[in-house]
Formats: C-alpha cells, sequence, structure tokens
C-alpha cells in the first residue's frame, strides 16, 4: 500500500480538508493519505471528514506546530461536501483525571480492558476534554508499548493536553518511557483541576 | 491566603530517596514534612523535605552525620 502525502503546512481550514479531499478522490487504489498540518484545530477538521467517510484515521503531533493525520483510505471515491464546514475549536474546558491503570474496582483484568475502552471513548468525545490528567497507576499508561498511546497520540495532536506526574513516573522508573505528553508537578495539577469546568474520573 | 515563611527545602535524586527520607525521619523524630518540589526549584516534579529555618540545623547535622545523599538545599519562602 502505498503513502500519499499531502502538504497543507501554513493552510488554515478550510484548506486542509480540500486538499485532503482531492488526494482521497484522486486515489486508484487503497492508500494511506498523510495530511501533514500546523494547527490542532486542521487536524480536528481532518478527523472529522474521515470519521464522516467511516475511514480510519489516526493523527500525531511530531512537533511543536507540525501534525500528521494518516488516513487510511480504500480508493473509492468519496463525496465532495460543499460546504465544508469548519468547526472552530472542539475542545471543552473538562479534565479527564486518570489515577489508575484500571477502571472501577473488582477485577482486575477487566479493569484494564475497560480503562482501554474508556481512553478510546474519551477520543471519539464530540467535544474533547482540555486536559488530560495521569498520575499514581494512572502513569503507567502515557507510556511507550502502552495499549492506548494511538489514542492518546490522537488526541494530542487534536491540541487536548496531556499531562503525567513527574514523581509517580519516576516512583515507577518509567521517565525515559514517556510517550506522549509532557511531564507536570502537583501545582500544576491542583490548578487544572481547580480551573476546570468538570472533572471526569473513571 | 497562609502567611509564609522562611523555610529550608532538601531535595533527592529519586521519588524512592524522598519517600525513605521520610521515614528516616519519623523514626528519628526530625522536624519538616514532605512537600511537592515547589516550582521556585525545579518546574518539574518531585517530592522534597520542607523544614522551617529554625529547624533546619537538627535535620542537616542528621544528613551528614549519617551520610545522606541529598540532590539540593534551598531556601524560600514557603
Amino acid at each position: 500500500m502505498s503513502n500519499i502525502i499531502v502538504d497543507a503546512m501554513g493552510a488554515q481550514c478550510p484548506i486542509p480538508v480540500v486538499k485532503a479531499t482531492k488526494a482521497l478522490n484522486e486515489l486508484k487504489e487503497a492508500a494511506v493519505v498523510e495530511v501533514h498540518v500546523d494547527n490542532e484545530v486542521a487536524v480536528q477538521n481532518l478527523t472529522r471528514l474521515a470519521q464522516g467517510k467511516s475511514l480510519e484515521v489516526k493523527s500525531e503531533k511530531v512537533e511543536e506546530a507540525h501534525f500528521v493525520v494518516s488516513i487510511n483510505a480504500t480508493g473509492e471515491a468519496v463525496a465532495v461536501e460543499e460546504n465544508i464546514a469548519c468547526i472552530p475549536d472542539q475542545r471543552g474546558n473538562t479534565v479527564v483525571v486518570i489515577s489508575s491503570d484500571r477502571m472501577g474496582e473488582g477485577n482486575d483484568e477487566l479493569g484494564k480492558v475497560l480503562m482501554k475502552g474508556f481512553i478510546y471513548a474519551v477520543s471519539q468525545l464530540e467535544k474533547l476534554p482540555k486536559t488530560i490528567l495521569f498520575y499514581n497507576g494512572g502513569a503507567t499508561i502515557p507510556v511507550e508499548g502502552s495499549v492506548s498511546l494511538e489514542d492518546l497520540k490522537s488526541m494530542e495532536a487534536q491540541g487536548v493536553e496531556i499531562l503525567t506526574c513527574g514523581t509517580c513516573l519516576d516512583y515507577y522508573n518509567l521517565k525515559e518511557k514517556l510517550a506522549v505528553g509532557n511531564v507536570t508537578n502537583m501545582y500544576t495539577i491542583v490548578e487544572t483541576m481547580n480551573n476546570a469546568s468538570s472533572i471526569i474520573k473513571p | 491566603m497562609r502567611e509564609k515563611t522562611l523555610k529550608k527545602v532538601i531535595t533527592f535524586n529519586s521519588t524512592t530517596d524522598a519517600i525513605a527520607f521520610e521515614k528516616y525521619c519519623h523514626d528519628k523524630e526530625i522536624p519538616g514534612r514532605l512537600i511537592p518540589v515547589p516550582r521556585e526549584i525545579s518546574a518539574s516534579c518531585g517530592i522534597c523535605w520542607a523544614v522551617p529555618v529554625e529547624d533546619a540545623p537538627t535535620v542537616e547535622k542528621s544528613i551528614e552525620d549519617d551520610g545522606i545523599v541529598c540532590a539540593g538545599v534551598y531556601e524560600l519562602m514557603l
């Protein structure tokens, strides 16, 4: 399967969506269309475009102001919408707090499966959270090899702030393994929670 | 807001070292408490031992006597 690269760096909505739609329609066979953009809102709009066409999509923040949205295209022509909606930033002021690698109490194996599903479901929200905080057992999730890494990277690319407790990473010897977002401290954790309009804690 | 006073802050190389130091201080009834590392010292993270300056000599003497390894010692208003 080939990779088609679409450069939409520096372009504001609707240009990235228009360019991506054009690339999708020019495909003769199944391919991965990689759209490079420089802002989170473009990532959100491209993700919505792909999801609207039932195409698999993932995104990643490569560096500051450089995001890659990979759309797994089937090669079939996609309908071009007449009015491409430029929806403004889709982030709310909700904070998700993940304090364990398991969701709920009871069976541990089930708890891990539930947590994986929870993070996936958060990434599918119409209105993404502003921040996701990880601490204690939760700090073992945003690291290399984690089953939730792809979902977290995709949210980060859409502008969700991913913050992990540094004290916890240090305690679990995972400081070098952090694979998404940034390290934070107790003061920022408390302020983030205090400023949230609502907090979701699975 | 609570009035700030001058504190001596001792940092460690790891979270585990800081937790071990808390236990050591409790056992020996050394004054002070564990707090998250203040932003003035490090933007990143960690926990450290904070003690009012007037109690600091007791702590510093124990550290020296028992050869405890610290990352740094600071004085600031907390």
